[in-house]
Parts: C-alpha cells; structure tokens; sequence
C-alpha cells in the first residue's frame, strides 16, 4: 500500500512537464520573433496569475485524470501487494496472507489448520503446491483434492509474489510454530459469548457504512450487496452477503475472514485499515441475523437502478435548462420586446 | 523602471462626421471573408446609444474587464480557475448572433432570373451564414444616427446616474443630441482578452504593444469574446477561431497608416508612439476609479527627457522610434494639453486609444422666435451642453467629472480664442479670461488648434520604424531566415478550416 500511494502521489506532485518548458510553451513563434528587440521577455507578465493558472488548471485536470486511471490498475491488478510481499520477512507474510483462511493449532477456517503440517505430505509437495496451487490441484493429485472438498471447494490462491525461497521459509515457520505450545498464529480468540440485539444493530450500522470503521477502511455497502438495504441494494463489485453466514460456515471462519480478507481486492484496501475485533463480531453477528433471508434479487436491484438512473437524466436536464435557460438569450432582442410591450400597454 | 513603446492612438470626436469610411475600408481590406462578414474590427456607434454588439458597455450583462473587490487585487470578471469549470461547455456572458447581427446580403440573380410576372422582380435579402431568407432585424450600425432611440439610446449604459430630466431632455425634439463613437481595438495596456485565453494564443507584441490572436494556437475557447469588455475580438465561425483589430500592422510596419486611419474623411485620428513604464502596470491597474485616468498618465513617460531617453535606450528601443515619440501627437494631446481620455477606464484594461471629447452644437439663441447669435452667449458654458457632463463622465472619466471637465473647458477655450483671432467679434479679453480659466497658454490654444484644424498627413501619423529586421533576429540567424522573410510566407498557408 506504501508503494501505492507513493506511486500516486508521483503522479499527482510531478509536474506534467518541467517547468521552464512551460513558461516557453507560453511563448508563441510569432510572440518569440516580437518578443523584444526591447530586451526584456516580452509581454505576458501581468496576465501571469490569470492566464497561467488557467493553464495549470488545464494541466492538474490531466494529472487527476491519470490518478484515477493509474489508481484503478494498480488496485485491479493487485500490483502493489505482490510488490511489498517480495520485501517482508517470513511471519508478517504469514499474517497477511495466510491468515484469513489458516491457524496454527487454532482449528480449520476456510483452510486447514497447519499445525504439525509436516506430517501429512513430505516438504517437496508443499513447496509445489505453496508455488502453485491450482496446478497441483489440476494434475489430480488426490491428496489436494481431498483438501478442496474439506474446503468447500474453494482453492487456495497462489499466495503473491510467492518463490521457492519464500515458501521454503514458510514451511520452516510453520515448522518451528507448531512445536510452540501456543503459537502466535493460533488465529482469533473469537468470543463465544451470544450475540446481542446491540451487536446485529452494531454490525447492520457498519455495514451500510452509517457509522464509520475506525481505522477508516471503506463501509461493506460500497461493494456488497445484502438483504433489506432497499431498492438500489449494495455495491455490486462482491457478492451478495445475506448468506456469508453459511456459506463460510460459521463465526470462526468469517471472523477469521473479516480480521484480514484475502481477495486481490479486499486485501490491499482492509491492510492498512483494518477491522476491529468487535467490528468484527457486530458484522458476524449482523451476518448469523440475515442467514435465513433470502439474498436482494439482482433483477429488481437492477430495475431500480435502471429506473432511477432515468429519473435522474431527466431531472438532470429540467434542471441544466433551469439553470442555462437564458444561455442564447439575445440582449438586443429583449429590448425590443420590452419597448414593443410598453407601447401596447 | 521597464520602458517599452506602444503604438498609440488618439479619435478626435468633435471633427468625426459619422460616414463610416473607417469601416468600410477595413471591412475590404481584412473582413470581408465567409465567417468573419458579421465582424467590424473598425465601427462607428451613434451615442447615445447601444452600440455593437447591443450593450456592449453593460458589463452586469458580458462580463468582460477586470474587477475589483476591495483590497483584493484584480481579476478577470468572466473567467478564472474555478469558475472556468461550471461553464466550460458554455459560456453564458456571451454576446450572441443577434446582438452583433446575423450577416446577410441579397439575392441579386433572382433579378435576372425570375419568371416573368406582372410584379418587378425584388432581390431578397439572405442570410450569409445559412443562405435562407431571412427578415432583417439589426445590423452592425442599427440605431445609427438615433434610429430607434426609444429601444436603443434609452437604454445606453451611459445614461447612469443622469436625472429623469437629464435622460428626458436628451431625447426632446429641441434639444436632440447625438455624436459619433468610432471603435477599433484599444490595444490595452492591460488586456483581459490576452488574460483570460486558455490557449496562450493572444499576445502583445514586444515593439510596438499591438495585441493579436496567433490563428495557429487559437482553440476556439473564446474566453476572449467574453473577457473584452469592448466586445473587440470576434469569433471566426467558418474558421473556428477568434480575431480582432490587428492595428494593420502590415501596414504599420511598410510605414503607412492603417486603414482606418488613413481613408478617415474628417481626419480625427491620430497614431503616434507612447514610451511607458511596464513595472508600474499592476501597481496602476488596481488603482481606485477615480484616480485610474491620471494613473494611467503616470505610466505614460516624458520622451524628452533626457534620463528618460537613456533608460529607454538601454532598454533597447531604437533610437527612431524614441525619436518619433518626441513627434507624438497622441502624446501632446494626452499627456501635454490632457484632452485626450481613455474610454471606460473603469474596465482596468488601460486602453491606448484615446478620445478628445465632443462639444456638443452650437446653440443658437430663440429671440421672439428668430434666431440670433450674440456674442454674450456664443459658445454655451460647458455646463449648459446638450449632453450632460456626467454622460461624458460614465464615457470617458471612469464615471468621474473631473478630467473631463478639464478637457471640455480647454476646447472651449480654444474656441474663444480663435474666434478672437479670427472674427473678431469677441474681445482678446473674454478670450483670454477663458484660456486662464481653462490653465491653458496661448502658445497652447495656437498648437491644439493646429494639430485639430491645420494637420497634415505627417502631423497626424508619427508611425515610428518597426525595425522588424530585429524582431526577426530574436528567434533566427538573420542567414537562415534571409529567404523566409519579406515576400512569401514563413509557414505555408493552410486551406479551409
């Protein structure tokens, strides 16, 4: 994320081009050649405030523009964080990236604990699999297969900017955790304690982004959708929430999830903002309180979304005429009707 | 100091006859071509009046000139960073087709062509721009000569701060007044249309201060047309891009006078050099109204003097055109006898085209219904003038009497003093009471009536060399550019759009 927002700022503190070049460009060859046999350099120096920041008005509309491209490809291609990963030692690797599906001696998330990894497989097949996982899982290898159905037939992404080296080091660290008796990595202390009215109030308030995450990540309403949020529903970038619960198979898994999500998309955003664990537990408890719902249609989303978008364009022109109606107005022409209606009156 | 030379122009209002031979010859020499046919680079205004494009001068309604809040300092009323944003597809302080005029002409062939009838067949009039009859509604000199004054001189926007009576009188059958305002681009100083061009397209020239509009830069913003608060550049559009006055620069620089000035019937106009001082320009700009004519003065610096002259050849000006800015006549008519005023300084724009101010006619006396005059009241008070001094103030004091007055007062003066000279119906001491009353010497009077009256050709136009040879060198070694120069063109003509 450092690097992200270091490569954007680039974009946006650079000037577009240096700066005496822009001073000549203001110079045109006929301006140059009248420029001065007086010496001095020529004209435009009163209308500098002006004129100038027109043009660098011009020229910051172009950098902005190229933020939000540059900004968009960074965050889809998940650029960034394969870029970090190659720098960080092996346990804050493991955290960010391994954690959201795995423990060590915590119990299954979405993944297998890894606890006492080393006595299922010999190392060699960690290594592939940690290197790629869908090849191995592709060449039918039965062992992996065995893991995808305990894993509800999610695979295991190939783990950014992973090298033999970096996945020889994990297998050591998992190595070394499970001899601890409690290793760092055991996962989430998730609270058993019941969920509370106020908890599911909590979670719904986070999830339509009324009241704000505290580290400042963005609300899930931005691109989830969920049951009973209203005609427009959620986001449309992830899936429709209303049945996580489930779907990920309980508290642990979800809370695991919500402490560091692991999509190309989720992750960079919630990495340096993360949840709080009792956001977390109000969204698991907002999340138990809508499994029985059925999920926001996407067709009547849509066909609101349609609607309202038609709606808007024609208020959006009644109101572009309210304001520019006198745009072609002709000033001759209303003197005229002024004095021609004077006289009939 | 900073001194540059800026050709400068003085229109002696009391000698223009209103035949607009100005206009025509630069409409033939420079408009007369498909998407600039609507454009009067030159005008002639009938005042009071609206002028063209309609209302030019109400700035409430275009927008154009500098403004001043308070101490801020100055800015372009029409435009600027953030208020570019909201009327970037369409800048509402525009003056539209039917302010200027839609251009037409007439369908000439259907003389010779139409079928025969029992009617002589008519030439309709056309529409230049889209070649369909149109009715003819305005044109560029609609309310010439007080035509539709009820729609058009009562509305002119010079009419501020006139009393009822004022406004009425102005208009009864007895008093009816008018004169005559001959418009070109003023050439400012301080030129908002340079200010507020995204593009970078206009400038002013380093030698001589003539704005122009670079044809291959212009992007057809307009912010220009907008900003002008005299409406002086125009929108080109078959070409997609704006021009204006060029000053005939073309002319300037083979040593004759522009076309305006030089077909001028009544030889109003004068064109000379003017050294100033570019340092003090902002300083002058955001001075109070009522100090901007004198501020503007400031600026202008004394040629004869001979520190002057040495800073200025320090700064480069050739010695010729240092040289003819001794011979100025706008600097004698500005700077020593201070007749001369600039149009609506209060735009902030510093103008350097200049105005000697009208005396409104000569009143004959109504005695038992006979006209008579005596000379007790031969030449009226300024003050008992058809068109009232605060008129000539919103014109040309920045809404201010002061200046005006002044240079009212001395034109009278000379008045008196020559018919003194000449007649001999007035006594030399009424004569010279005036010219006292109006700090005016005799050598003075004798000297601005030779300049109004007896001018010649050279009198009138002190065009200064433009050393054009230098300009060139600026850029390119005069080798190089051997061939390029003089007959020809440096970049190729391009054709159509």
């Amino acid at each position: 994320m450092g690097n992200l927002l270091k490569s954007l700022g680039a974009v946006i503190l650079t000037p577009s081009e240096p700066a005496n070049q822009r001073v000549l460009a203001l110079y045109s060859p006929l301006s140059k050649s009248e420029k001065s046999p007086l010496g001095a350099d020529s004209w435009q120096f009163s209308q500098r405030d002006c004129f100038f920041s027109l043009r660098e008005h011009l020229a910051l509309r172009r950098n902005l523009l190229t933020f939000f491209v540059i900004a968009a490809s960074l965050l889809l291609s998940g650029g960034a964080s394969v870029q970090e990963a190659l720098g960080q030692d092996t346990p804050d690797y493991f955290q960010q990236n391994c954690m959201s599906c795995h423990t060590i001696g915590g119990g299954r998330l979405t993944g297998p604990d890894l606890k006492d990894l080393s006595k299922r497989q010999d190392r060699e097949w960690f290594v592939n699999f940690l290197m790629n996982p869908k090849a191995v899982i592709d060449s039918g290898d039965s062992y992996a297969k065995k893991i995808l159905e305990e894993s509800r037939n999610i695979p295991m992404p190939t783990p950014p900017g992973i090298t033999r080296e970096r996945a020889e080091n994990l297998l050591d660290l998992i190595e070394a955790e499970s001899q601890l008796e409690e290793s760092r990595f055991r996962g989430l202390q998730i609270s058993t304690a019941p969920f509370t009215d106020e908890d599911r109030a909590n979670g719904r308030n986070i999830f339509r982004g009324t009241q704000r995450l505290e580290a400042g990540g963005a609300s899930c309403i931005s691109c989830h959708s969920m049951h009973g949020l209203g005609a427009l529903g959620g986001g449309r970038l992830g899936p429709d929430l209303t049945n996580v619960y489930e779907r990920l198979k309980g508290r642990a898994a979800i809370s695991a999830w919500l402490m560091a999500p692991g999509t190309a998309t989720m992750q960079p955003i919630f990495k340096s903002h993360p949840l709080t664990s009792e956001e977390v537990n109000s969204l698991a408890a907002y999340f138990e309180s809508t499994t029985a719902e059925r999920p926001a249609t996407s067709s009547t989303g849509q066909v609101a979304f349609l609607l309202s978008g038609l709606i808007g364009a024609v208020l959006g022109v009644f109101f572009l005429d309210a304001i520019w109606n006198r745009r072609f107005h002709s000033v001759r022409r209303s003197l005229v009707k002024a004095n021609t209606s004077r006289g009939k009156s | 100091m900073n001194i540059r030379s800026q050709v400068s122009m003085v229109f002696h209002l009391d000698k223009c006859i209103g035949c607009h031979t100005c206009s025509i010859a630069c409409k033939n020499i420079w408009t007369d071509r498909k998407g600039a046919d609507y454009m009067w680079w030159n005008n002639v205004e009938t005042k009071p009046g609206t002028g063209y494009p309609t209302k030019w001068e109400d700035q409430e309604q275009y927008q154009g000139g500098w403004e001043k809040n308070g101490d801020q300092p100055i800015r372009i009323k029409s435009t600027g960073k953030a208020r570019v944003i909201p009327n970037i597809f369409h800048n509402p302080h525009m003056p539209s087709m039917d302010d200027y005029y839609e251009p037409w002409t007439y369908d000439y062939q259907n003389l010779f062509n139409a079928e025969e009838g029992s009617d002589q067949p008519i030439a309709k009039p056309i529409s230049m721009i889209t070649g369909e009859d149109i009715e003819v509604e305005s044109g560029p000199n609609w309310d010439d000569d007080l035509g539709g004054s009820q729609i058009y001189a009562s509305n002119d926007p010079n009419l501020e701060g006139l009393s009822d009576q004022q406004r009425l009188q102005l208009s009864s059958v007895e008093r009816l007044v008018m004169f005559y305002l001959p418009r070109i681009c003023n050439h400012c100083l301080n030129p908002c249309c340079v200010a507020s061009c995204p593009s970078g397209a206009l400038y002013k020239r380093g030698e001589d201060g003539i704005v122009l509009i670079d044809q291959k830069k212009c992007r057809a913003w307009r912010s220009c047309v907008a900003a002008c608060p005299y409406k002086k550049t125009y929108f080109n559009w078959f070409t997609g891009k704006s021009e204006k006055c060029i000053l005939c620069f073309p002319r300037l620089e083979t040593g004759q006078a522009p076309a305006c000035f030089h077909s001028c019937v009544g030889r109003i106009r004068y064109l000379g050099v003017l050294l100033y001082d570019a340092d003090r320009l902002e300083e002058v700009a955001n001075l109070p109204d009522e100090e901007l004519v004198e501020g503007q003065r400031s600026l202008i610096l004394n040629p004869h003097d001979p520190e002057i002259i040495r800073k200025a050849q320090s700064a480069g000006i050739p010695d010729g055109v240092i040289e003819s800015a001794q011979q100025s006549p706008v600097y004698k008519f500005v700077m020593e006898w201070k007749i001369a005023l600039p149009p609506h300084i209060e735009y902030r724009t510093l103008p350097m085209l200049f105005y000697v101010p009208p005396m409104s006619p000569v009143m004959a006396n109504f005695e038992e219904g006979l006209a008579s005059h005596t000379m007790k009241n031969l030449f009226h008070g300024i003050d008992e003038s058809r068109i009232p001094m605060q008129y000539f103030a919103n014109l040309f004091g920045g809404g201010h009497e002061g200046v005006v007055r002044y240079a009212m007062g001395k034109q009278l003066a000379v008045r008196w003093h020559r018919r003194a000279e000449t007649v001999g119906d007035v006594d030399r001491a009424t004569a010279d009471r005036f010219l006292r009353e109006a700090d005016c010497s005799l050598e003075e009077a004798e000297a601005i009536y030779k300049l109004t009256s007896l001018c010649t050709f050279e009198d009138r136009f002190v065009i200064p060399p433009m050393h054009r040879e230098e300009a060139i060198e600026m850029i390119k070694e005069p080798g190089e550019q051997k061939a390029e120069t003089g007959f020809g063109f440096v970049g190729g003509p391009r054709r159509g759009l």
